[in-house]
Protein backbone atom coordinates (compact mmCIF):
# COMPACT_ATOMS: atom_id res chain seq x y z
CA UNK A 1 0.00 0.00 0.00
CA UNK A 2 3.08 2.48 1.34
CA UNK A 3 4.74 1.19 -2.22
CA UNK A 4 1.89 2.16 -4.26
CA UNK A 5 1.07 5.28 -2.51
CA UNK A 6 4.70 6.76 -2.84
CA UNK A 7 4.33 5.59 -6.60
CA UNK A 8 1.93 8.29 -7.21
CA UNK A 9 3.25 10.62 -5.42
CA UNK A 10 4.80 12.77 -7.62
CA UNK A 11 5.14 13.20 -11.75
CA UNK A 12 3.09 9.61 -11.45
CA UNK A 13 0.28 10.64 -10.32
CA UNK A 14 -0.18 11.64 -14.23
CA UNK A 15 -0.78 8.38 -14.98
CA UNK A 16 -3.94 8.46 -13.07
CA UNK A 17 -5.16 10.92 -15.47
CA UNK A 18 -4.18 9.97 -18.39
CA UNK A 19 -5.61 6.04 -18.14
CA UNK A 20 -9.30 6.38 -18.86
CA UNK A 21 -8.00 7.59 -22.29
CA UNK A 22 -5.44 5.57 -22.62
CA UNK A 23 -7.75 2.62 -21.68
CA UNK A 24 -10.19 3.39 -23.77
CA UNK A 25 -8.14 3.97 -27.08
CA UNK A 26 -6.25 0.66 -26.06
CA UNK A 27 -10.16 -1.28 -26.00
CA UNK A 28 -11.61 0.64 -29.19
CA UNK A 29 -8.62 0.89 -31.16
CA UNK A 30 -6.01 -1.20 -29.89
CA UNK A 31 -7.18 -4.14 -29.23
CA UNK A 32 -8.99 -4.47 -32.42
CA UNK A 33 -5.99 -3.73 -34.25
CA UNK A 34 -4.39 -7.13 -33.07
CA UNK A 35 -8.10 -8.93 -33.75
CA UNK A 36 -7.60 -7.59 -37.45
CA UNK A 37 -4.19 -8.88 -37.97
CA UNK A 38 -5.28 -12.31 -36.33
CA UNK A 39 -8.19 -12.36 -38.82
CA UNK A 40 -6.66 -11.66 -42.09
CA UNK A 41 -5.02 -14.86 -41.25
CA UNK A 42 -7.78 -16.87 -40.89
CA UNK A 43 -10.62 -17.43 -43.37
CA UNK A 44 -13.74 -16.00 -41.59
CA UNK A 45 -16.09 -15.19 -44.06
CA UNK A 46 -20.26 -14.44 -43.22
CA UNK A 47 -20.55 -18.29 -42.38
CA UNK A 48 -17.92 -18.76 -39.55
CA UNK A 49 -18.29 -14.94 -38.46
CA UNK A 50 -19.92 -15.56 -35.28
CA UNK A 51 -19.81 -18.88 -34.50
CA UNK A 52 -17.81 -22.03 -36.07
CA UNK A 53 -14.08 -22.55 -36.12
CA UNK A 54 -12.07 -20.25 -37.41
CA UNK A 55 -8.66 -22.09 -38.85
CA UNK A 56 -4.99 -20.44 -39.47
CA UNK A 57 -4.18 -20.40 -43.08
CA UNK A 58 -1.32 -18.18 -42.97
CA UNK A 59 -0.54 -15.81 -45.49
CA UNK A 60 -3.03 -17.11 -47.96
CA UNK A 61 -5.56 -13.93 -48.27
CA UNK A 62 -2.34 -12.06 -48.51
CA UNK A 63 -1.32 -14.26 -51.85
CA UNK A 64 -4.76 -14.31 -52.91
CA UNK A 65 -4.36 -10.35 -52.85
CA UNK A 66 -1.51 -10.60 -54.97
CA UNK A 67 -2.95 -12.18 -57.08
CA UNK A 68 -6.49 -10.07 -57.49
CA UNK A 69 -6.62 -7.63 -60.27
CA UNK A 70 -8.57 -5.12 -58.40
CA UNK A 71 -6.85 -5.56 -55.58
CA UNK A 72 -3.61 -4.15 -57.33
CA UNK A 73 -5.92 -1.87 -59.39
CA UNK A 74 -7.00 -0.72 -56.10
CA UNK A 75 -2.96 -0.06 -55.07
CA UNK A 76 -2.24 2.09 -58.04
CA UNK A 77 -5.59 3.67 -58.14
CA UNK A 78 -4.61 5.04 -54.32
CA UNK A 79 -1.06 6.16 -55.21
CA UNK A 80 -2.61 8.05 -58.56
CA UNK A 81 -5.47 9.76 -55.88
CA UNK A 82 -2.93 10.35 -53.25
CA UNK A 83 -0.07 11.74 -55.36
CA UNK A 84 -2.39 14.14 -57.55
CA UNK A 85 -4.66 15.22 -54.65
CA UNK A 86 -1.32 16.54 -52.66
CA UNK A 87 0.34 17.92 -55.94
CA UNK A 88 -2.72 19.82 -56.96
CA UNK A 89 -3.85 21.06 -53.62
CA UNK A 90 -0.41 21.96 -52.38
CA UNK A 91 0.29 24.49 -55.20
CA UNK A 92 -2.99 25.89 -55.24
CA UNK A 93 -2.99 26.09 -51.66
CA UNK A 94 0.49 27.83 -51.75
CA UNK A 95 -0.29 30.26 -54.04
CA UNK A 96 -3.58 31.38 -52.22
CA UNK A 97 -1.86 31.48 -48.73
CA UNK A 98 0.55 34.30 -50.63
CA UNK A 99 -1.95 35.99 -51.63
CA UNK A 100 -3.81 36.22 -48.64
CA UNK A 101 -0.15 37.03 -46.66
CA UNK A 102 -0.26 40.42 -48.71
CA UNK A 103 -1.60 42.89 -46.84
CA UNK A 104 -5.42 44.25 -47.69
CA UNK A 105 -8.92 44.15 -46.57
CA UNK A 106 -10.44 41.18 -47.53
CA UNK A 107 -7.47 38.96 -46.99
CA UNK A 108 -8.19 37.71 -43.19
CA UNK A 109 -12.33 37.41 -44.31
CA UNK A 110 -12.27 35.33 -47.44
CA UNK A 111 -9.44 33.16 -46.25
CA UNK A 112 -12.00 32.42 -43.03
CA UNK A 113 -14.51 31.57 -45.50
CA UNK A 114 -12.41 29.40 -47.60
CA UNK A 115 -11.99 26.95 -44.66
CA UNK A 116 -15.54 25.93 -45.30
CA UNK A 117 -14.85 23.07 -47.75
CA UNK A 118 -12.60 21.46 -45.19
CA UNK A 119 -15.78 21.84 -42.46
CA UNK A 120 -18.26 20.16 -44.86
CA UNK A 121 -18.89 15.85 -44.12
CA UNK A 122 -17.56 14.35 -46.68
CA UNK A 123 -20.20 12.10 -48.18
CA UNK A 124 -22.01 15.83 -48.39
CA UNK A 125 -19.10 16.34 -50.40
CA UNK A 126 -19.40 13.76 -52.80
CA UNK A 127 -22.77 14.27 -53.39
CA UNK A 128 -22.49 17.73 -54.60
CA UNK A 129 -19.63 16.50 -56.84
CA UNK A 130 -21.50 13.69 -58.14
CA UNK A 131 -24.57 15.90 -58.91
CA UNK A 132 -22.04 18.31 -60.90
CA UNK A 133 -20.17 15.89 -62.55
CA UNK A 134 -23.27 13.61 -63.70
CA UNK A 135 -23.54 13.43 -67.44
CA UNK A 136 -26.77 14.95 -68.53
CA UNK A 137 -27.50 17.62 -65.79
CA UNK A 138 -24.06 17.87 -64.52
CA UNK A 139 -23.06 21.32 -64.80
CA UNK A 140 -19.62 20.93 -65.50
CA UNK A 141 -20.73 19.70 -69.03
CA UNK A 142 -22.31 22.59 -69.76
CA UNK A 143 -19.37 24.93 -68.74
CA UNK A 144 -16.94 22.69 -70.58
CA UNK A 145 -19.59 22.56 -73.96
CA UNK A 146 -20.49 26.42 -73.71
CA UNK A 147 -16.93 27.15 -73.52
CA UNK A 148 -16.13 25.36 -76.93
CA UNK A 149 -13.94 22.58 -74.87
CA UNK A 150 -15.99 19.68 -75.70
CA UNK A 151 -18.86 19.10 -78.00
CA UNK A 152 -21.15 15.98 -76.45
CA UNK A 153 -21.05 15.69 -72.78
CA UNK A 154 -18.62 13.30 -70.94
CA UNK A 155 -19.90 10.58 -68.96
CA UNK A 156 -17.42 11.16 -65.93
CA UNK A 157 -18.30 8.93 -63.63
CA UNK A 158 -19.87 6.46 -65.73
CA UNK A 159 -16.53 5.74 -67.70
CA UNK A 160 -13.29 4.23 -66.09
CA UNK A 161 -11.22 6.39 -68.21
CA UNK A 162 -12.89 9.77 -66.69
CA UNK A 163 -14.55 8.79 -63.20
CA UNK A 164 -11.10 9.11 -61.46
CA UNK A 165 -10.37 12.63 -62.30
CA UNK A 166 -13.77 13.40 -61.21
CA UNK A 167 -13.10 11.69 -57.82
CA UNK A 168 -9.76 13.57 -57.48
CA UNK A 169 -11.07 16.67 -58.70
CA UNK A 170 -13.33 16.75 -55.28
CA UNK A 171 -10.70 15.83 -53.03
CA UNK A 172 -9.05 18.38 -54.10
CA UNK A 173 -11.78 20.61 -53.18
CA UNK A 174 -11.02 19.52 -49.40
CA UNK A 175 -7.51 19.49 -49.27
CA UNK A 176 -6.92 23.01 -50.59
CA UNK A 177 -8.44 24.79 -47.45
CA UNK A 178 -6.07 22.99 -45.99
CA UNK A 179 -3.40 23.60 -47.30
CA UNK A 180 -3.54 27.02 -47.53
CA UNK A 181 -4.32 27.35 -44.25
CA UNK A 182 -1.15 25.58 -42.80
CA UNK A 183 1.04 26.91 -44.74
CA UNK A 184 -0.52 30.91 -44.38
CA UNK A 185 0.25 29.67 -40.71
CA UNK A 186 3.52 28.94 -42.07
CA UNK A 187 4.37 32.03 -43.52
CA UNK A 188 3.68 34.30 -40.55
CA UNK A 189 6.82 32.58 -38.50
CA UNK A 190 8.59 34.14 -40.93
CA UNK A 191 10.70 37.51 -39.75
CA UNK A 192 10.10 40.14 -42.38
CA UNK A 193 13.09 41.75 -41.86
CA UNK A 194 14.64 39.16 -43.62
CA UNK A 195 12.54 39.90 -46.85
CA UNK A 196 13.20 44.00 -45.97
CA UNK A 197 16.91 43.13 -45.89
CA UNK A 198 16.62 41.00 -48.76
CA UNK A 199 14.87 44.20 -50.85
CA UNK A 200 18.02 46.28 -49.40
CA UNK A 201 20.08 44.04 -51.10
CA UNK A 202 18.39 44.19 -54.44
CA UNK A 203 16.53 40.91 -54.47
CA UNK A 204 13.54 40.63 -56.75
CA UNK A 205 10.45 38.74 -55.78
CA UNK A 206 11.75 35.46 -57.43
CA UNK A 207 14.83 35.30 -55.39
CA UNK A 208 12.92 36.63 -52.35
CA UNK A 209 10.64 33.38 -52.70
CA UNK A 210 13.21 31.07 -53.24
CA UNK A 211 16.12 31.90 -51.17
CA UNK A 212 13.99 32.83 -48.17
CA UNK A 213 10.22 31.50 -48.68
CA UNK A 214 10.79 27.80 -49.52
CA UNK A 215 14.16 27.20 -47.48
CA UNK A 216 12.41 28.84 -44.04
CA UNK A 217 9.11 27.36 -44.83
CA UNK A 218 11.24 23.66 -45.09
CA UNK A 219 9.41 22.02 -42.03
CA UNK A 220 6.51 23.29 -42.92
CA UNK A 221 6.12 22.31 -46.27
CA UNK A 222 7.36 18.86 -44.81
CA UNK A 223 5.07 18.03 -42.22
CA UNK A 224 2.10 19.15 -44.52
CA UNK A 225 2.97 16.90 -46.93
CA UNK A 226 3.37 13.86 -45.06
CA UNK A 227 0.02 14.59 -43.12
CA UNK A 228 -1.60 15.46 -46.43
CA UNK A 229 -0.31 12.10 -47.49
CA UNK A 230 -1.67 10.11 -44.97
CA UNK A 231 -5.16 12.08 -44.75
CA UNK A 232 -5.25 11.57 -48.53
CA UNK A 233 -4.27 7.75 -48.49
CA UNK A 234 -7.25 6.49 -46.65
CA UNK A 235 -9.71 8.37 -47.91
CA UNK A 236 -12.65 6.05 -47.66
CA UNK A 237 -16.08 8.28 -48.02
CA UNK A 238 -15.83 10.22 -51.16
CA UNK A 239 -15.35 7.76 -53.23
CA UNK A 240 -17.48 4.95 -51.35
CA UNK A 241 -20.19 7.38 -52.01
CA UNK A 242 -19.43 9.08 -55.33
CA UNK A 243 -18.73 6.13 -57.45
CA UNK A 244 -18.60 2.89 -55.35
CA UNK A 245 -15.77 1.72 -56.76
CA UNK A 246 -17.03 1.65 -60.07
CA UNK A 247 -17.54 1.74 -63.05
CA UNK A 248 -16.00 -1.91 -63.18
CA UNK A 249 -13.73 -1.55 -60.19
CA UNK A 250 -11.88 1.50 -62.11
CA UNK A 251 -12.00 3.73 -58.91
CA UNK A 252 -11.58 1.46 -56.50
CA UNK A 253 -9.06 2.28 -53.14
CA UNK A 254 -7.72 -0.02 -50.94
CA UNK A 255 -9.95 1.59 -48.04
CA UNK A 256 -12.84 1.04 -50.15
CA UNK A 257 -11.97 -2.18 -51.82
CA UNK A 258 -11.49 -3.50 -48.48
CA UNK A 259 -14.87 -2.70 -47.38
CA UNK A 260 -16.42 -3.92 -50.22
CA UNK A 261 -14.66 -7.23 -49.92
CA UNK A 262 -15.62 -7.31 -45.79
CA UNK A 263 -19.20 -5.62 -46.41
CA UNK A 264 -20.23 -6.44 -49.63
CA UNK A 265 -18.52 -9.66 -50.04
CA UNK A 266 -18.49 -11.04 -46.78
CA UNK A 267 -15.08 -12.17 -47.18
CA UNK A 268 -13.98 -10.88 -43.76
CA UNK A 269 -10.72 -11.76 -43.57
CA UNK A 270 -9.63 -11.27 -47.37
CA UNK A 271 -11.07 -7.36 -46.35
CA UNK A 272 -9.45 -7.17 -43.37
CA UNK A 273 -5.72 -8.19 -45.02
CA UNK A 274 -6.62 -5.58 -48.00
CA UNK A 275 -6.71 -2.81 -44.69
CA UNK A 276 -3.25 -4.57 -43.72
CA UNK A 277 -1.99 -3.66 -46.30
CA UNK A 278 -3.43 0.08 -46.09
CA UNK A 279 -2.19 0.41 -42.75
CA UNK A 280 1.69 -0.86 -43.08
CA UNK A 281 1.67 1.62 -45.94
CA UNK A 282 0.52 4.61 -43.83
CA UNK A 283 2.34 3.91 -40.81
CA UNK A 284 6.02 3.38 -42.88
CA UNK A 285 4.80 6.93 -43.69
CA UNK A 286 3.83 7.47 -40.20
CA UNK A 287 7.20 7.17 -39.27
CA UNK A 288 8.78 9.64 -41.61
CA UNK A 289 5.78 12.02 -39.79
CA UNK A 290 6.72 11.47 -36.27
CA UNK A 291 10.40 12.25 -37.15
CA UNK A 292 9.82 15.48 -38.29
CA UNK A 293 7.02 16.39 -35.36
CA UNK A 294 8.55 14.17 -32.45
CA UNK A 295 11.23 16.44 -31.68
CA UNK A 296 8.38 19.10 -30.12
CA UNK A 297 6.27 16.35 -28.78
CA UNK A 298 8.68 15.02 -26.54
CA UNK A 299 10.50 17.62 -25.29
CA UNK B 1 -0.77 61.78 -52.87
CA UNK B 2 0.40 59.39 -55.91
CA UNK B 3 1.82 56.74 -53.87
CA UNK B 4 -1.49 56.48 -51.63
CA UNK B 5 -3.67 55.83 -54.81
CA UNK B 6 -1.44 53.33 -56.22
CA UNK B 7 -1.71 51.67 -53.22
CA UNK B 8 -5.81 51.75 -52.85
CA UNK B 9 -5.46 50.45 -56.59
CA UNK B 10 -3.44 47.72 -55.49
CA UNK B 11 -5.93 46.99 -52.66
CA UNK B 12 -8.63 47.22 -54.90
CA UNK B 13 -7.39 44.79 -56.94
CA UNK B 14 -6.14 42.39 -54.34
CA UNK B 15 -9.73 42.55 -53.28
CA UNK B 16 -11.50 41.55 -56.33
CA UNK B 17 -9.05 38.77 -57.03
CA UNK B 18 -9.68 37.06 -53.99
CA UNK B 19 -13.56 37.56 -54.11
CA UNK B 20 -13.37 36.01 -57.85
CA UNK B 21 -11.38 33.37 -56.03
CA UNK B 22 -14.02 32.88 -52.95
CA UNK B 23 -16.95 32.82 -55.38
CA UNK B 24 -14.96 30.35 -58.20
CA UNK B 25 -14.17 28.13 -55.01
CA UNK B 26 -17.54 28.24 -52.91
CA UNK B 27 -19.59 27.79 -56.23
CA UNK B 28 -20.40 24.13 -55.27
CA UNK B 29 -22.80 25.22 -52.33
CA UNK B 30 -23.89 27.91 -54.28
CA UNK B 31 -25.23 25.67 -56.66
CA UNK B 32 -26.83 22.98 -54.78
CA UNK B 33 -28.89 25.22 -52.34
CA UNK B 34 -30.17 26.85 -55.34
CA UNK B 35 -30.73 23.14 -56.64
CA UNK B 36 -32.37 22.66 -53.49
CA UNK B 37 -35.24 25.58 -53.89
CA UNK B 38 -35.57 24.30 -57.62
CA UNK B 39 -38.43 21.94 -59.29
CA UNK B 40 -37.41 18.72 -60.51
CA UNK B 41 -38.21 19.75 -63.75
CA UNK B 42 -36.27 23.37 -63.66
CA UNK B 43 -32.91 21.00 -62.76
CA UNK B 44 -33.10 18.92 -65.72
CA UNK B 45 -33.55 22.52 -67.79
CA UNK B 46 -31.11 23.24 -70.41
CA UNK B 47 -29.33 25.98 -70.58
CA UNK B 48 -29.45 25.52 -66.87
CA UNK B 49 -31.07 28.35 -64.48
CA UNK B 50 -28.33 30.30 -62.00
CA UNK B 51 -31.67 31.06 -59.52
CA UNK B 52 -34.82 29.25 -58.59
CA UNK B 53 -37.39 30.65 -61.47
CA UNK B 54 -40.09 28.79 -59.42
CA UNK B 55 -39.61 28.86 -55.74
CA UNK B 56 -39.69 25.37 -54.65
CA UNK B 57 -39.60 23.94 -51.12
CA UNK B 58 -41.77 21.02 -51.15
CA UNK B 59 -37.67 19.23 -51.30
CA UNK B 60 -37.34 20.32 -47.85
CA UNK B 61 -41.13 19.90 -46.52
CA UNK B 62 -41.97 16.65 -48.27
CA UNK B 63 -39.50 14.17 -46.34
CA UNK B 64 -40.39 15.73 -42.50
CA UNK B 65 -42.44 12.70 -42.46
CA UNK B 66 -41.43 10.85 -45.12
CA UNK B 67 -41.33 7.01 -43.84
CA UNK B 68 -37.87 5.73 -44.18
CA UNK B 69 -35.63 8.96 -45.34
CA UNK B 70 -37.24 11.05 -43.01
CA UNK B 71 -34.24 13.61 -42.92
CA UNK B 72 -34.95 15.08 -39.91
CA UNK B 73 -35.10 11.92 -37.76
CA UNK B 74 -31.67 11.31 -39.43
CA UNK B 75 -30.84 14.70 -38.74
CA UNK B 76 -31.61 14.00 -34.87
CA UNK B 77 -29.80 11.06 -35.14
CA UNK B 78 -26.54 12.34 -35.53
CA UNK B 79 -26.89 15.32 -33.33
CA UNK B 80 -27.23 12.31 -30.72
CA UNK B 81 -24.29 10.48 -32.09
CA UNK B 82 -22.26 13.75 -32.45
CA UNK B 83 -22.83 14.85 -29.39
CA UNK B 84 -22.30 11.59 -27.47
CA UNK B 85 -19.30 11.16 -29.16
CA UNK B 86 -17.90 14.78 -28.78
CA UNK B 87 -18.75 14.72 -24.39
CA UNK B 88 -16.79 11.38 -23.68
CA UNK B 89 -13.97 13.13 -26.19
CA UNK B 90 -14.14 15.75 -23.87
CA UNK B 91 -14.03 14.35 -20.81
CA UNK B 92 -11.49 11.68 -21.58
CA UNK B 93 -9.15 13.92 -23.47
CA UNK B 94 -9.37 17.14 -20.69
CA UNK B 95 -7.80 15.15 -18.01
CA UNK B 96 -5.05 13.19 -20.31
CA UNK B 97 -3.60 15.91 -21.82
CA UNK B 98 -3.25 18.14 -18.32
CA UNK B 99 -1.40 14.70 -17.16
CA UNK B 100 1.07 15.18 -20.39
CA UNK B 101 1.11 18.50 -20.29
CA UNK B 102 2.29 18.90 -16.65
CA UNK B 103 3.93 15.26 -15.29
CA UNK B 104 6.73 13.44 -16.57
CA UNK B 105 4.98 10.10 -15.41
CA UNK B 106 6.16 6.75 -16.31
CA UNK B 107 4.92 5.85 -19.66
CA UNK B 108 4.24 9.23 -20.86
CA UNK B 109 6.37 9.52 -24.02
CA UNK B 110 4.52 5.81 -25.07
CA UNK B 111 1.13 7.38 -24.52
CA UNK B 112 1.49 10.25 -26.65
CA UNK B 113 2.81 8.13 -29.43
CA UNK B 114 0.08 5.69 -29.07
CA UNK B 115 -2.15 9.05 -29.57
CA UNK B 116 -0.05 10.40 -32.61
CA UNK B 117 -0.18 7.02 -34.31
CA UNK B 118 -3.86 6.38 -33.95
CA UNK B 119 -4.78 9.26 -35.53
CA UNK B 120 -3.52 8.38 -38.61
CA UNK B 121 -5.24 4.75 -39.02
CA UNK B 122 -7.69 4.07 -41.41
CA UNK B 123 -11.37 3.42 -40.55
CA UNK B 124 -10.66 0.08 -42.58
CA UNK B 125 -8.72 -1.29 -40.46
CA UNK B 126 -10.89 -0.78 -37.40
CA UNK B 127 -14.16 -1.71 -39.14
CA UNK B 128 -14.69 -5.25 -39.14
CA UNK B 129 -12.78 -6.21 -35.72
CA UNK B 130 -15.22 -3.17 -33.84
CA UNK B 131 -18.26 -4.63 -35.78
CA UNK B 132 -17.42 -8.21 -34.40
CA UNK B 133 -16.52 -6.41 -30.71
CA UNK B 134 -20.31 -4.50 -31.10
CA UNK B 135 -21.85 -7.83 -31.63
CA UNK B 136 -20.37 -9.41 -29.09
CA UNK B 137 -21.36 -6.42 -26.51
CA UNK B 138 -24.94 -6.43 -28.24
CA UNK B 139 -24.99 -2.79 -29.07
CA UNK B 140 -24.57 -3.09 -32.71
CA UNK B 141 -26.94 -1.37 -34.30
CA UNK B 142 -27.89 0.46 -31.53
CA UNK B 143 -26.67 4.75 -31.41
CA UNK B 144 -23.80 3.98 -28.79
CA UNK B 145 -22.03 1.55 -30.73
CA UNK B 146 -21.48 5.08 -33.43
CA UNK B 147 -20.79 6.78 -30.28
CA UNK B 148 -18.42 5.01 -28.81
CA UNK B 149 -16.70 4.29 -32.39
CA UNK B 150 -16.85 8.00 -33.35
CA UNK B 151 -14.95 8.96 -30.20
CA UNK B 152 -12.01 7.12 -31.14
CA UNK B 153 -11.41 9.85 -33.85
CA UNK B 154 -11.68 12.51 -31.22
CA UNK B 155 -9.47 11.62 -28.23
CA UNK B 156 -6.03 11.21 -29.85
CA UNK B 157 -6.80 14.98 -31.69
CA UNK B 158 -8.23 16.29 -28.01
CA UNK B 159 -4.89 15.30 -26.56
CA UNK B 160 -2.61 16.33 -28.56
CA UNK B 161 -4.40 19.91 -29.14
CA UNK B 162 -5.42 20.57 -25.63
CA UNK B 163 -1.87 19.66 -24.25
CA UNK B 164 -0.51 22.77 -25.54
CA UNK B 165 -2.77 24.98 -24.24
CA UNK B 166 -1.65 23.45 -20.27
CA UNK B 167 1.37 23.54 -20.91
CA UNK B 168 0.93 27.38 -21.88
CA UNK B 169 -0.54 27.99 -18.24
CA UNK B 170 2.39 29.89 -16.54
CA UNK B 171 3.52 26.94 -13.63
CA UNK B 172 3.25 30.20 -11.31
CA UNK B 173 -0.31 30.43 -11.08
CA UNK B 174 -0.45 26.87 -10.39
CA UNK B 175 1.29 26.86 -7.47
CA UNK B 176 0.17 30.52 -6.08
CA UNK B 177 -2.74 28.29 -6.04
CA UNK B 178 -1.06 25.44 -4.09
CA UNK B 179 0.39 28.36 -1.95
CA UNK B 180 -3.18 29.32 -1.05
CA UNK B 181 -4.07 25.36 0.30
CA UNK B 182 -5.61 23.83 -3.18
CA UNK B 183 -5.05 20.17 -4.07
CA UNK B 184 -3.73 19.53 -7.17
CA UNK B 185 -6.91 18.22 -8.51
CA UNK B 186 -8.70 21.62 -7.08
CA UNK B 187 -6.00 23.41 -8.62
CA UNK B 188 -6.30 21.76 -11.88
CA UNK B 189 -10.19 21.95 -11.95
CA UNK B 190 -9.73 26.19 -10.71
CA UNK B 191 -6.94 27.61 -12.48
CA UNK B 192 -6.21 25.31 -14.96
CA UNK B 193 -9.24 24.55 -16.64
CA UNK B 194 -10.56 28.24 -17.07
CA UNK B 195 -7.18 29.58 -18.47
CA UNK B 196 -7.61 25.98 -21.01
CA UNK B 197 -11.01 26.97 -21.83
CA UNK B 198 -10.68 28.11 -25.31
CA UNK B 199 -8.92 24.45 -26.20
CA UNK B 200 -11.47 22.60 -24.67
CA UNK B 201 -13.84 24.61 -27.01
CA UNK B 202 -11.64 23.57 -30.02
CA UNK B 203 -11.43 19.72 -28.83
CA UNK B 204 -15.18 19.93 -28.20
CA UNK B 205 -15.97 21.32 -31.97
CA UNK B 206 -13.64 19.19 -33.55
CA UNK B 207 -15.02 16.02 -31.70
CA UNK B 208 -18.34 17.39 -32.90
CA UNK B 209 -17.68 17.60 -36.45
CA UNK B 210 -15.58 14.03 -36.48
CA UNK B 211 -18.73 12.44 -35.42
CA UNK B 212 -21.04 14.81 -37.77
CA UNK B 213 -18.97 14.19 -40.69
CA UNK B 214 -18.21 10.19 -40.15
CA UNK B 215 -19.92 7.98 -42.94
CA UNK B 216 -18.11 4.21 -42.01
CA UNK B 217 -18.75 3.75 -38.66
CA UNK B 218 -22.52 5.23 -38.64
CA UNK B 219 -23.39 2.97 -41.68
CA UNK B 220 -21.75 -0.29 -40.82
CA UNK B 221 -22.62 -0.54 -37.26
CA UNK B 222 -26.34 0.56 -37.61
CA UNK B 223 -28.32 -1.18 -40.06
CA UNK B 224 -31.90 0.79 -38.84
CA UNK B 225 -32.26 3.23 -41.11
CA UNK B 226 -34.56 5.14 -38.57
CA UNK B 227 -31.68 5.31 -36.30
CA UNK B 228 -28.89 6.05 -38.80
CA UNK B 229 -26.95 8.94 -38.35
CA UNK B 230 -27.60 11.45 -41.66
CA UNK B 231 -24.73 10.69 -43.43
CA UNK B 232 -25.92 7.17 -43.83
CA UNK B 233 -28.93 8.58 -44.82
CA UNK B 234 -28.33 10.54 -47.49
CA UNK B 235 -25.77 7.61 -48.50
CA UNK B 236 -29.05 5.21 -48.24
CA UNK B 237 -31.24 7.80 -50.30
CA UNK B 238 -28.66 8.35 -53.30
CA UNK B 239 -28.63 4.63 -53.79
CA UNK B 240 -32.13 4.37 -54.11
CA UNK B 241 -33.65 7.96 -55.71
CA UNK B 242 -30.39 8.25 -57.24
CA UNK B 243 -31.45 11.33 -59.73
CA UNK B 244 -33.95 13.17 -57.46
CA UNK B 245 -31.72 15.65 -57.14
CA UNK B 246 -33.97 18.15 -55.49
CA UNK B 247 -34.79 15.92 -52.82
CA UNK B 248 -30.64 15.10 -52.52
CA UNK B 249 -29.83 18.61 -52.54
CA UNK B 250 -31.83 19.56 -49.68
CA UNK B 251 -30.66 16.45 -47.88
CA UNK B 252 -27.04 18.08 -48.51
CA UNK B 253 -28.29 21.78 -46.71
CA UNK B 254 -29.59 20.39 -43.77
CA UNK B 255 -26.74 17.79 -43.27
CA UNK B 256 -24.25 21.35 -43.62
CA UNK B 257 -26.94 23.78 -41.44
CA UNK B 258 -24.75 22.40 -38.12
CA UNK B 259 -21.56 22.56 -39.99
CA UNK B 260 -22.30 26.27 -41.30
CA UNK B 261 -23.50 27.73 -37.65
CA UNK B 262 -20.21 26.45 -35.99
CA UNK B 263 -18.27 28.31 -39.01
CA UNK B 264 -20.47 31.25 -38.12
CA UNK B 265 -19.83 31.49 -34.63
CA UNK B 266 -16.60 29.66 -33.85
CA UNK B 267 -14.41 29.99 -36.97
CA UNK B 268 -11.69 31.06 -34.97
CA UNK B 269 -11.69 28.11 -32.77
CA UNK B 270 -11.53 26.18 -36.06
CA UNK B 271 -8.74 28.12 -37.29
CA UNK B 272 -6.87 27.86 -34.40
CA UNK B 273 -7.70 23.92 -34.23
CA UNK B 274 -6.67 23.35 -37.74
CA UNK B 275 -3.03 24.86 -37.38
CA UNK B 276 -2.03 23.61 -33.87
CA UNK B 277 -3.84 20.13 -34.22
CA UNK B 278 -1.01 19.32 -37.48
CA UNK B 279 1.74 21.04 -37.82
CA UNK B 280 3.84 22.64 -34.42
CA UNK B 281 6.40 25.28 -35.91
Amino acid sequence: MKQIKSFFRYDNIGLLYALPAFLYMLFFVGFPIVSNLILSLQNVTVRNLVRGSRDFIGFDNYIKLMHDPVFLRAMFNTLLFTVSCLVVQFVIGFALALLFQKDFSFARPVRGLLMIPWMIPMTVTALIFKFMFSTDVGIINYFLKSAGVITENIQWLTSPATAMTAVITANIWIGIPFNTILISTGLTTIPLELYESAAIDGANGRQKFFKITLPLMRTTIESLLVLGFIYTFKVYDMVYVMTGGGPVNSTHLLSTYSYKLSFEMFQYSLGSSAANVLLVILLLVGVVYLKITMKGEME
Amino acid sequence: MEKGSKKGKKEFLLCLVSVVILCLLLFPLFWIFITSLKTEKEIFQIPPTFYPHVLNTKSYAAQIGNGDFNMFRSFANSLIISTGAMAIAVVLAVPASYAVARYRFKGRNGMLLCFLVTQMLPVSVLLTPMFIMFKGMHIYNTWLSAILSDATLGIPFSVLILKNYFASVPRDLEEAAYIDGCTRFLAFLRILLPVAKPGVVVCAIFSFLYGWGDLAYGMTFILDQKKRPITAGIFNFMGQYGTKWSYLTAFAIVTIIPVALIFLFMQKYIISGMTSGAVKG
